[in-house]
């Protein structure tokens, strides 16, 4: 490993950023693998009787509830837990592939300049014409609703927040001398591609993948605030804001654990793309918001 | 006699490794209202540092630790933040090193003349009079047309004279000029420092002209301080510190400079480069001992006071070797240029032009074209060394590419061996690529900092065509640096941790890889140091001896090209302006430009005048 | 000046045409992968075949999908958005009533996020190097990590829930009677008819909405801001203006915040293209009657026409913004004024 490699990895895992982000998702991911044995209750359970009861510590509460119940009286606690499944199987499946899709056609793009670029550019300027949650509505209208289908939305409008960042980054990799030097040293194009630019624009790549973690988590959660997600029967924090949104003058914790869970969630892919960014020193726009 | 500005013992220290360093050291200096002293050195001399102080704008974790600076008998170290606020721009002026940015992009000339005038106490309605009258001291043509423009719209010499005209503006007692003309053309250089010898004469202004040109500094000071490592190693009179320099570093700094006159003589390279800061602590005696060439034992151990020649000419060295064997860095001769044999040309262009835009938008409107070479033929042949010398924008650069194939002319054969190559094909590429190899100017822009070094010199063996084993990688790579003066530890090395001479050998022996007949080389030399420079040209000598290696150099420093090249071709704005044998068109140049180009060159000799000033 | 910049918004102009075209086609395209069938979900349960099939007919919808779009661009130059499935009214007609509300809605969200923004990074900026910095710092990851539709939701339950400080339904008072339509932005109506107590609820009205979008916007504006001073300060014409003499609050004012303003413009550009598509859920939280209102609801009971014409405006007014801000960058930037 280059010492410019190995000096990097020592700044990200003194970095406290890094240290935080880590632990809160390491912690989601073991929340989410062993959901069946940490959840109290099945997130389907309804149990009519203890309806909107408070969390355990409130007046009223009831310890085996321990955030309490729904509206239809289903365990808070156990919908959060298996709620970190959907969101963090959306969060790393979308945000690769938007990563895949995106950096390609900048690689492309960058690259071999001239037409290619234009078509990559000319694309980039219609898809940046849509506020993304209108595409995402639009899209998943016309593909109907489901997780794959919030994830394949996801991939098909966020390409272009990687491709902006890695052309743009392409283009002065480009003029570096080295990849005249590769040229000269009889390399392929795919070789310079993988081998000169790849790895120059790979610190903003692994940044913008953890940034884009978040923004996926968030438009899953909007997705399933307006029912184009889950299936009816799968719990998802964006489906108990939702619901719980009508009874919000009564039971407020129905709202404010979900909604703590996704800024929790979001917050550690930030937090975690932020200390890579500055680990990395890379120089990028910051993340603009999920909308 | 009244003094300007007086330093006495002073000494800047920063903590490294754990441990204070003095990156400046017992630096004694005094200023006479009218005259100019010359601050020299390479970089990492601390010469810079000296300029900082007196602006207290070290960088953070710098700090005056002893000594005493005074400017027109006040205390510049102990002076209140305020007091000293109302010295700068007024009484101590600065012109910078890099004219493009060191001006506001988002104001006007006007405006950001007119503040400092506002500052100066000028009143509004007068200012822009003064404004014009200052720009056209600086032979700035036209300075009506100028105020309303940005800096971006001018030239680096444009720039340079507009705060130079700032710098006088208010009539300071002190100008620190560091490095002014370093960022500008050859010819421009000569100018401005002209302009600045003048207004600082007209004036009466101490000045204080900080260089890494010991010639210039001859040529511009009445005297010089020679500095290294943070420490000063000699003053004196400028016409004594060139003509008889006593200090080893500084006869090694002159022997290391190519000269545009006289015989022809081997550059006395010496071994190694500066020591970096974080070295300083491991050298408590003279840190320049591990170079010298006379060094004895003693001088490493211990410091020495510095020993008065007579004359005002100080030096800091052991008497032994002040007196010593001057002849280990006397410069040896060096064998006449090589002979252009008459073997077939390696490398022929016939017409050869390019063309940037010029193209027709969507709407069928004519978009301006740039002419970067205009029709122009060469031929190497092998083993020879051939300059190719202009300014920015001479196209000399576009020159290179277009050989090399990283772009396409727009019109012109290229022939490699008689084999047209002119279209970029594979087949082509091939014959290209066996004959031909490129060292790029910029080593940091050329390495990619994320390959060692055994892999950089090695990479051509990566492609298709040459794919090699690892065994076979690394052997090759120990012969690569070897042959270019490398030590083993370097294979594993990554760009970062190598100094600029060593990246700038690692550029060379990548493109020796592939064992090439002609070597196409743009500026390789303009970011290094002399000593390091000197280096370097050896090398480029030596590997003809070795490899009977042809050179296609292309530079701006005319000296650089005599030392090297038999013959050479002058490039001016895309077209070739002269061409011919070396030393016939040095000796005797024809076209007005040539001409020009080789007054803008400080002369060897101190007493020939110069800047000639112009009409 | 207005030379460069009209010629600029021109050149915007003839860029927006083709990228118009190619959106309209691309949301014709997906919507018409459509699995349900939206003329069926329209009808009442007793519905004949018969029924669905002349109601096909009439929406254009039996026809291939080219053929479809092509009719529906012809009316469209006319001026006609075609006709809503769900509502049965023209879809001009509701656009027209809630395009002002959501430009209303989004010019406050911007301007509160603009000024908490620039405040912020200068706060940030002359805080730098302490302590204060980090915690603002780390607060902005904090905000950041909220976005808009949750902001809306929290707002409500601690400013329209637990301390009822603001009203959070609709745009208006239910008591207070709509102001005359004149220009069809409610503010500015109340505004020329003199009807204060309408000025005053439509105010109160857009005060959390807003705030939920400019919270989405300071901290980015705060960040850009605050490192592109600690970068133009660090430039040769920051170091050579000190040289002269010149004070700190002079080099920031003066020379360093104009420099700095560049990047901050052209991300407010891209943001305020963005806060559009923040506006549709908050709208819908809000019971804002807006675009994204419309939206949400034409999305729900698979309004086709309407999906479309609001998909399209959406883009305009992306487009538009853009444009703006371009003008706004050309007049703070000399180097592209040179440049054109």
């Amino acid at each position: 490993m280059s010492p410019r490699a190995a000096a990097a990895l020592r700044r990200c895992a003194q970095s406290p950023r890094v240290i935080v982000a880590a632990i809160i998702l390491i912690a989601a991911i073991a929340v989410a693998l062993f959901a069946p044995f940490l959840a109290p209750h099945s997130p389907q359970d309804q149990d009519l009787i203890n309806t909107l009861l408070p969390p355990m510590w409130a007046v009223g509460g009831d310890p085996s509830y321990p955030l309490g119940t729904d509206t239809l009286g289903r365990c808070i606690l156990s919908r959060l837990i298996y709620g970190a499944r959907v969101a963090l199987y959306v969060a790393f499946v979308a945000a690769t592939g938007a990563m895949l899709l995106g950096a390609a056609l900048a690689l492309l793009a960058s690259y071999f300049g001239g037409w290619v670029d234009w078509i990559v550019s000319r694309m980039v300027d219609i898809w940046m014409a849509f506020p993304p949650v209108v595409l995402a509505l639009i899209l998943l209208v016309g593909m109907g609703a489901g997780v794959n289908k919030v994830i394949l939305a996801i991939v098909l409008i966020d390409w272009t927040r990687f491709c902006r960042v890695i052309r743009s980054e392409g283009i002065v990799v480009m003029k570096r001398d080295y990849i005249a030097a590769a040229r000269l040293s009889s390399f392929t194009n795919l070789q310079i591609m993988l081998k000169e630019l790849l790895p120059a624009v790979s610190p903003l790549l692994i940044t913008l993948l953890s940034l884009e973690m978040g923004i996926a988590v968030i438009v899953e959660a909007i997705m399933s605030f307006v029912g184009l997600s889950v299936e009816p029967d799968v719990a998802a924090w964006g489906v108990m804001i939702a619901d719980a949104r009508q009874t919000m003058n009564q039971a407020p914790w129905g709202v404010i654990f979900p909604v703590f869970a996704i800024f929790l969630l979001v917050l550690a892919f930030n937090l975690m793309g932020d200390g890579l960014r500055r680990a990395l020193d890379t120089r990028l726009l910051i993340s603009r918001g999920a909308a | 006699m009244t003094v300007v500005l007086e330093a006495k013992g002073l000494a800047v220290s920063t903590t490294a490794g754990g441990r204070t360093v003095d990156v400046l050291r017992n630096i004694d200096l005094s200023l006479a209202p009218g005259r100019v002293l010359g601050l020299v050195g390479e970089s990492g001399a601390g010469k810079s540092m000296i300029g900082r102080v007196i602006a207290r704008n070290l960088p953070g974790a710098f700090s005056v630790s002893r000594g005493a600076l005074h400017f027109d008998g006040r205390d510049l170290l102990t002076i209140s933040d305020r007091d000293r606020l109302a010295l700068l721009g007024r009484d101590i002026a600065f012109i910078p090193q890099e004219p493009l940015t060191a001006l506001n992009p988002t104001l006007t000339i006007a405006q950001q003349f007119g503040e400092h005038l506002e500052r100066l106490g000028v009143p509004r309605g007068e200012r822009r009079a003064r404004i014009v009258s200052a720009l056209a001291e600086v032979r700035l043509r036209d300075p009506q047309t100028l105020l309303d423009r940005y800096p971006f719209q001018l030239s680096g010499g444009m720039c340079q004279r507009v705060l130079i005209a700032m710098a006088f503006a208010g009539r300071p007692k002190l100008i620190v000029a560091d490095e002014p003309t370093t960022a500008l053309d050859v010819s421009t250089q000569a100018h401005i420092v002209q302009i600045i010898r003048r207004m600082q004469r007209d004036t009466g202004t101490a000045l204080l002209f900080i260089t890494h040109d010991l010639r210039l500094a001859a040529h511009v000071c009445d005297e010089i301080m020679v500095l290294y490592a943070g420490d000063m190693i000699e003053r004196g009179p400028a016409r004594s510190i060139i003509n008889n320099p006593r200090h080893p570093y500084t006869r090694a700094l002159l022997a290391a400079n190519p000269a545009l006159s006289g015989p022809r003589l081997r550059l006395a390279s010496l071994p190694d480069q500066m020591p970096a800061i974080s070295a300083f602590a491991d050298l408590p005696g003279c840190r320049f001992a591990p170079r010298c060439p006379v060094r004895d034992p003693a001088c490493a151990a211990g410091g020495f006071e510095p020993l008065s020649l007579g004359d005002g000419h100080i030096a800091r060295c052991a008497p032994g070797c002040l007196s010593g064997e001057t002849q280990a860095i006397a410069p040896t001769a060096l064998a006449p240029w090589p002979v252009a044999r008459s073997d077939a040309p390696v490398l022929q262009v016939d017409n050869l032009s390019k063309r940037y835009g010029g193209g027709r938008t969507l709407f069928g409107a004519e978009t301006p074209g740039v002419n970067a070479v205009l029709p122009m033929s060469l031929s190497v042949r092998p083993g020879e060394f051939v300059g190719v010398v202009g300014e920015s924008g001479s196209g000399k650069s576009t020159l290179a590419r277009l050989v090399m194939g990283l772009e396409p002319p727009t019109s012109g054969a290229i022939r490699i061996d008689g084999k047209d190559v002119t279209k970029d094909a594979p087949q082509a590429r091939v014959i290209r690529l066996d004959a031909l190899q490129m060292v790029f100017q910029d080593p940091q822009s050329a390495l990619n900092p994320r390959r060692p070094v055994q892999s950089l010199v090695t990479q051509a063996m990566e492609s298709p065509r040459r794919r090699a084993d690892a065994v076979t990688r690394l052997s090759r790579a120990k012969a690569l640096l070897t042959e270019t003066g490398l030590a083993p530890e370097m294979l594993d090395r990554y760009p970062a941790q190598l100094s600029g001479g060593q990246k700038q050998r690692v550029n060379i022996a990548r493109a020796l890889c592939v064992t090439p007949r002609l070597l196409v080389a743009d500026e390789i030399v303009s970011g290094l140091d002399v000593s390091v420079q000197a280096q370097i040209l050896n090398l480029l000598l030596d590997l003809r001896e070795a490899r009977d290696i042809g050179l296609l150099f292309i530079s701006h420093d005319l000296a650089v090209v005599r030392y090297l090249c038999a013959r050479v071709i002058v490039m001016q704005n895309g077209a070739v302006v002269e061409e011919g044998v070396t030393e016939e068109v040095f000796a005797a140049p024809q076209h007005p430009y040539t001409r020009a180009l080789l007054a803008a060159v400080p002369p060897d000799d101190v007493d020939q005048p110069w800047p000639v000033e112009a009409a | 000046m207005t030379r460069i910049a009209l010629q600029l918004l021109l050149r915007r102009l003839l860029l927006a045409i083709p990228i118009l075209l190619c959106v309209s086609a691309l949301v014709f395209v997906i919507l018409r992968l459509l699995p349900a069938d939206p003329i069926a979900m329209s009808l009442p349960p007793g519905a004949t075949p018969e029924d669905v099939e002349r109601l096909k007919r009439d929406f254009g919808l039996d026809r291939s999908i080219p053929a479809q779009y092509f009719i529906w661009l012809g009316k469209l130059l006319t001026g006609d958005l075609g006709t809503s499935i769900f509502f049965r009214r023209g879809v001009g007609e509701l656009v027209s009533r809630a395009l002002p509300a959501t430009i209303e809605l989004v010019a406050a969200g911007l301007t509160l996020g603009v000024i908490l923004g620039v405040a912020g990074g200068l706060a940030m900026f002359a805080k730098r190097g302490t302590a204060a910095e980090q915690a603002i710092d780390l607060s902005t990851t904090g905000l950041m990590a909220i976005p808009e539709f949750l902001w809306a939701i929290l707002l409500i339950l601690f400013l329209g829930v637990a301390f009822p400080l603001l009203p959070f339904i609709g745009r208006l008072d239910p008591a207070v009677t709509l102001p005359p339509t004149i220009t069809g932005f409610l503010l500015l109506d109340s505004l020329l008819s003199g009807r204060w107590d309408a000025l005053r609820s439509a105010l109160a009205h857009l005060v959390l909405p807003s705030l939920a979008l400019a919270i989405g916007l300071a901290p980015l504006v705060m960040r850009v801001l605050r490192s592109s001073l600690l970068e133009t300060i660090l430039e040769d014409y920051i170091t050579q203006a000190r040289l002269r003499g010149i004070g700190e609050r002079r080099i920031l004012i003066g020379h360093a915040l104009k420099n700095a303003a560049l990047p901050t413009i052209s991300l407010i550009g891209v943001q305020g293209g963005f806060m559009f598509g923040g506006t549709v859920l908050v709208e819908m939280i809000f019971a804002y009657p807006g675009l994204g209102n419309l939206m949400v609801d034409a999305v729900r009971n698979h309004d086709l026409p309407v999906i479309q014409a609001v998909a399209l405006i959406y883009c305009v007014l992306v487009l538009a913004i853009n444009a703006i801000v371009d003008v706004i960058y050309l007049a703070a930037n000399p180097k592209l004024r040179a440049a054109s």
